[in-house]
């Protein structure tokens, strides 16, 4: 909209206006929030003993379940909305600039979830921060994660969905609407001048030249956190810092393609978020998962070729025993979209249905690897002459994931109707909204 | 040079100061000694990297809000 421009057309995209449908999804949303909150307060009344996680060795369990599988997924989907924002805003790919504000908000709704994780992992979440910025050790990869990922790198995505958005907010805030005060105070003065536009672009660019680099050394560093110890075989080795980096592009692409493809139906965007920009996030897809199944292979190569006592144990856990129904699950949930996706790009027809097919798939495979990640290695892989250990979750666990997903629905049904979650047109929002009605 | 780029590169500069002193000077030492080498020879100075990190980031924020005595 130009400046000065005022217009009694509705916000676009919905934006403040609380339909039924809104209110049910939000509904169900709270509850299962409420649910997760029930959970938590359980286990801070029982302690750890209300989880189905227990000492390893002495007591033949894993103290890493879970929440730290729920942790590194979180954290790795926070990485591909952030990585495919800044490569929109840094190659300036037009055809994808639909999808880069719910990128963006996809990073911080996932780094929050991932640091309320952490939170109800630890016996005492207050000791356990305050502990954390009082002592963390530099060397330590605990301090990379804590410290980079979760304050860092939500700082700086927060700076970055902020500061991507104030041209619209000034836009919006130019219309009369209940929201008009807060449009303001997040538009923070923004002029929709030449300089403040080219303000903008240097600013985008070098925030993302910026994060792109903070975001792989975060992301390896929660690697290294299993991937340094050297006495849990299954984690140490050289393979877990990238692997991570690339299970979490995968597990954050499928987020993205399910979350534009609902949200371009329930606003009405088909036009802003084309077939092209699913097609671009489905090839670079394909490209992860390949690159990911093949660290899979040389990791299990490695593992079963010619193991010690430990690794033998923990491979076979993995391949035909405790765990082999999530490690097969897993690999099929992330081989069946490699043909899917080889198939589309092949024969270049990219279908909607298959990619959010292909989105939950990744995702369902993303989690059950996280899973298989932390806990095999606790109960399977000992070095000292303890027995072999097990690990079931607990209601209480169940119910708290349940309320971390449900929070995240949450948080981004609420945005949707305060903010576009689409980036609103360089023009005026009449044309949009035009365009928008032709669609519709 | 505007007092935009002034403050704003002073930030960036003051925030990657703090991260380094916090990280080199202030972190634990690095060396293998279990007991001499576990605390950080500040207390807070992890907290003091991520105020380093809050810093440096803020002057994206300063750069795009503030305005120019010239403007």
């Amino acid at each position: 909209m130009t400046a000065g421009t005022v217009s009694k057309e509705p916000l676009p995209q919905g934006v403040g206006n609380f339909t039924g449908k809104w209110m049910i999804v939000t509904g169900i949303a709270l509850l299962g929030v409420i649910v997760g909150i029930v959970g938590f307060l359980v286990e801070k009344n029982q302690g750890m003993v209300a989880t189905g996680m227990r000492d390893l060795g002495t007591m033949q369990g894993a103290t890493w379940g879970v929440y730290i599988s729920l942790v590194v997924y979180f954290v790795g989907v926070s990485f591909a909305g952030i990585t495919v924002a800044a490569l929109i805003r840094l190659f300036n790919l037009e055809h994808l600039k639909g999808v880069a504000r719910m990128a963006e908000l996809l990073t911080v709704v996932a780094l929050i979830l991932g640091a309320m994780a952490i939170v109800v992992d630890l016996g005492q979440p207050l000791r356990g921060i305050v502990n954390l910025f009082r002592y963390a050790r530099p060397q330590s990869p605990f301090f990379g994660t804590f410290t980079l990922v979760i304050s860092g790198y939500l700082f700086a995505s927060l700076v970055y969905l902020y500061l991507t958005s104030r041209r619209d907010a000034a836009t919006l805030a130019k219309r009369p609407s209940k929201l008009r005060s807060f449009f303001r105070l997040w538009a923070a003065g923004y002029e929709n001048t030449l300089d403040q536009r080219e303000r903008d672009r240097r600013t985008s660019f070098w925030l993302a030249l910026a994060l792109l680099p903070l975001l792989v050394v975060a992301h390896s560093s929660l690697g290294f956190v299993f991937g340094l110890q050297v006495g849990r075989p299954g984690w140490f080795g050289t393979l877990q810092a990238p692997a991570f980096v690339v299970l979490a592009g995968v597990s954050g692409i499928g987020h993205i393609i399910v979350m534009a493809a609902i949200i371009r139906r329930v606003v009405r965007a088909k036009r802003r978020i084309g077939m092209d920009a699913f097609a671009w996030l489905g090839r670079f897809l394909l490209i992860l998962l390949l690159g990911y199944l093949y660290f899979v292979v040389v990791e299990m190569l490695t593992l079963i070729y010619q193991p010690s006592i430990a690794e033998q144990g923990l491979s076979e856990a993995l391949l035909t025993g405790t765990y082999a129904a999530v490690f097969w699950g897993s690999v099929v949930a992330l081989v069946l979209p490699v043909f899917a996706l080889a198939w589309m790009a092949i024969t270049r027809s990219w279908k909607l249905s298959w990619l959010v097919a292909v989105g939950v798939l990744v995702n369902i495979g993303a989690i059950g690897k996280r899973y298989l990640i932390v806990v095999p290695s606790q109960t399977h892989g000992q070095l000292l002459p303890y027995g072999v250990g097990s690990y079931t979750p607990s209601w209480v666990e169940f119910a708290v994931a349940f309320g971390f997903f449900s929070l995240g629905v949450l948080m981004v049904a609420v945005f949707m109707k305060i903010f576009p979650i689409i980036e609103l047109k360089d023009e005026t929002i009449e044309v949009e909204l035009d365009t928008e009605e032709v669609m519709t | 040079m505007s007092r935009r780029s002034v403050i704003t590169t002073l930030m960036i500069v003051v925030g990657l100061l703090l991260m380094v002193l916090a990280y080199f000077v202030g972190g634990a030492p690095w060396c293998a000694d279990a007991v001499e080498c576990s605390n950080p020879r500040l207390e807070w100075s992890p907290a003091i990297f991520v105020l380093g990190v809050v810093v440096a980031f803020s002057s994206a924020i300063y750069y795009e809000v503030a305005k120019d005595k010239k403007e």
